[in-house]
């Protein structure tokens, strides 16, 4: 997976960089909106995760290049201000998803993935296997070690999401917004607690354990990680 | 651009020189028209006298009389009328008698005669640098029906009376344009002065600088009319004055606030890095380094849109929401985290929906839920009731435990307020749950309120309903 990234901050643009080609992406930075704008139009990318605040080409002008040019690479913008206009232009311009900085490192990967995944053909699976965990998406159960596992409606949403993004970091605020639809922080520790009470269900009584917690970013489901 | 409207004393000045202009010639216009009037009237009268003295001396003439005599009764019978002529002539247009040195044929042959001398028919003819107002009388020479019918032509100078009437209309237009001239100035001064107020008003304001927003105008001491205007600055300056302590106490807030994690990301840094460690050692820094990043960046992001709310940049998208489906999320969302502490949540109510921006709503709502959930001692529940008042909607959200008192609860909406100053910062957010929860509802148009007794604690926010 190619990526380009359009960012005129350099430590900010650095690390990015590292950590996406850390996580297994081959990733371009652009430093001036000059040369992501012809980056952008010429090379061949999966995603572009695009600074909109350039000083000299903005972001707006990229996308919109983009567009005209029939390209449908998916394109996430930062942006600094947290302002409807900007989320509702950038939506508008053609662009997929938006990061307010400042962002979380793990909250980018996340959705970066997710934009990506959105390409692909969804996984109408019925049936989702880890290790010896089994989730039966239509009837809405699990179980472990062929034992049925009870799992309220909630705990078993967030179950599926940690299980079909096996392998990535998710971040409290991911989880949040896709299993309760909340897109907010929220000062407490509320999926800590969710997530506490899945592991009584399906991790504490098994090996391997299956759900992580990654310090300081999120959770993880995984069947070779180590804590 | 748009002209500057003209200044007040102008107008002013100009709007009451124009009256005092127009009734003055008005005035004079009547004086002079009665004047006139009046002479005319003298001049008829001392006509008519003349020709009532000419008939008299035609009635009286002997037949046969010779032209001598003729000429002095008549020259006789008029004494007395110094400016008068006259003129007798018989029906084909003989000339009988006339005053030595007229000249009345010409005024005699065009004028109409008339059968009786008044103010309407009279007329006025010059002659030699003469005026004369005259008329054309027809009489028989005896006054008896039948007899030989004569023609009487009387006129008087009346260059006297135009002389007075010129001179009079003279000394008019000097003191109506005096009178003016006066009257113009007198208002200029008196406009002025009586903005002397509002200069007095505008030194007052002008000494007020920022740091001095606490000074207000005294409404007492200024003219009635300019009450208002003291009473509108001393608001305004009141608005800025919160504004201003707002945004100041904001910043300094903000440096407070951050100063903490800041301190402690660089005592941590600067330790990490006195002396050689293992790479755990190394990790266990970083990892403590993210969890104060992300507590700024929260509180970054939640200061910016309070930041937002105060600028009246928070604009809700409405799409009718039902208040009690959002509360059951809600419950459902801090369900377990609420019964980990051992704390129960209940519903009461109707179903009530109101118009508003869901995101924004389902924020206000969860800020007040999770406050509430963490305020009540293990074993209690909280109560999220729902009601109607008229066209309003209110949620009330209670919960038993230790009340706040009174002194705090005025400030509990308050940025940064925290009623117990030695409360740790960890775990219970910024402080801005409750502000974010007041902004949101007031965007909305609603308003936000919180009470204590030693029972129990609510919040209570009234909004605008709709139909579910």
């Amino acid at each position: 997976m190619k990526l380009l990234v359009v960012e005129d901050e350099a430590k900010t643009g650095d690390y990015v960089r590292q950590g996406l080609m850390e996580s297994g992406f081959v990733v371009d930075l652009a430093r001036t909106g000059l040369d992501g704008h012809h980056l952008a139009l010429t090379g061949s990318y999966d995603l572009i995760v695009l600074d909109v605040m350039l000083p000299d080409v903005d972001g707006w002008r990229i996308v919109r290049a983009l567009r005209d040019a029939k390209s449908s690479t998916p394109v996430l913008f930062l942006t600094a201000r947290d302002s409807v206009e900007d989320r509702v232009k950038g939506l508008e311009l053609g662009a997929d998803d938006y990061l307010v900085k400042p962002f979380a490192f793990s909250e980018l990967l996340a959705r970066v993935r997710t934009l990506l995944r959105r390409g692909l053909a969804p996984a109408f699976q019925d049936q989702l296997q880890v290790a010896d965990l089994v989730l039966d998406i239509p009837r809405r159960r699990a179980q472990r070690q062929n034992v049925r596992i009870n799992l309220t409606n909630k705990e078993f949403a967030l179950l599926e999401l940690l299980v079909r993004r096996q392998g990535e970091v998710l971040p409290r605020s991911l989880i949040a917004s896709q299993v309760w639809d909340m897109n907010f922080d929220s000062d407490t520790n509320v999926i800590d607690v969710a997530i506490r009470r899945l592991r009584a269900k399906i991790d504490d009584d098994y090996e391997p354990k299956l759900i992580h917690t990654v310090r300081g970013m999120g959770y993880m489901f995984d069947v070779t990680h180590t804590d | 651009m748009e002209r500057r409207p003209a200044s007040l004393a102008v107008r002013l000045t100009v709007s009451i020189g124009a009256v005092i202009t127009v009734v003055l010639l008005t005035f004079g216009w009547i004086v002079e028209r009665s004047i006139n009037n009046h002479f005319i009237q003298q001049d008829v009268d001392e006509l008519n006298a003349v020709v009532q003295a000419l008939t008299h001396t035609l009635a009286t003439l002997p037949t046969n009389i010779a032209p001598a005599e003729l000429s002095e009764r008549f020259a006789n019978a008029i004494s007395g009328h110094h400016n008068a002529e006259y003129r007798i002539s018989s029906e084909d247009g003989a000339q009988i008698y006339a005053t030595p040195g007229s000249n009345l044929d010409r005024f005699a042959r065009i004028a109409q005669p008339v059968e009786k001398i008044t103010v309407d028919t009279v007329g006025i003819w010059k002659d030699h640098g003469q005026t004369f107002r005259g008329a054309v009388l027809r009489t028989s020479s005896d006054g008896s029906p039948g007899a030989d019918m004569l023609t009487i032509t009387v006129a008087t100078g009346i260059n006297f009376h135009l002389h007075y009437l010129e001179s009079f209309r003279n000394y008019l237009r000097i003191i109506t344009v005096a009178a003016c001239l006066i009257a113009i100035l007198a208002t200029w001064l008196a406009v002025h002065q009586g903005h002397a107020p509002i200069r007095r008003i505008s030194r007052e304001m002008r000494r007020i600088r920022s740091d001095q927003l606490h000074v207000r105008l005294e409404p007492d001491a200024v003219p009635t009319e300019l009450v208002e205007l003291a009473t509108s600055f001393n608001g305004m300056l009141e608005r800025l004055e919160n504004v201003f302590r707002r945004l100041s106490d904001f910043s300094g807030d903000i440096a407070h606030e951050l100063r903490t994690p800041i301190t402690n990301l660089k005592t941590q840094t600067e330790v990490a890095l006195s002396q050689a460690r293992n790479v755990e050692q190394y990790r266990e820094v970083l990892y403590s380094n993210l969890e104060e990043y992300e507590r700024m960046a929260k509180m970054l992001s939640d200061m910016l849109f309070l930041a937002q709310a105060d600028n009246k940049l928070l604009k809700p998208e409405l799409v009718e929401i039902d208040l009690e489906a959002e509360m059951r999320m809600l419950f459902d969302y801090f369900g377990a985290w609420a019964e980990e502490r051992e704390v129960g949540l209940e519903l009461v109510g109707p179903q009530v929906c109101i118009l508003g921006d869901r995101l924004m709503i389902r924020r206000a709502l969860s800020n007040l839920l999770s406050n509430a959930i963490r305020y009540t001692p293990a074993g209690g529940a909280v109560t999220a009731t729902f009601g109607v008042e008229s066209t309003n909607v209110r949620v009330s959200i209670q919960n038993p435990g230790p009340p706040i008192p009174a002194e705090h609860i005025v400030h509990i909406f308050e940025r940064f307020y925290r009623p117990d100053a030695s409360r740790k910062r960890s775990g219970e957010g910024a402080g801005l749950g409750l502000a974010i929860a007041k902004s949101i509802v007031e965007a909305h148009g609603g308003k936000i309120s919180a009470g204590s007794t030693a029972k129990a604690t609510v919040f209570a926010i009234l909004l605008p309903g709709t139909e579910c």
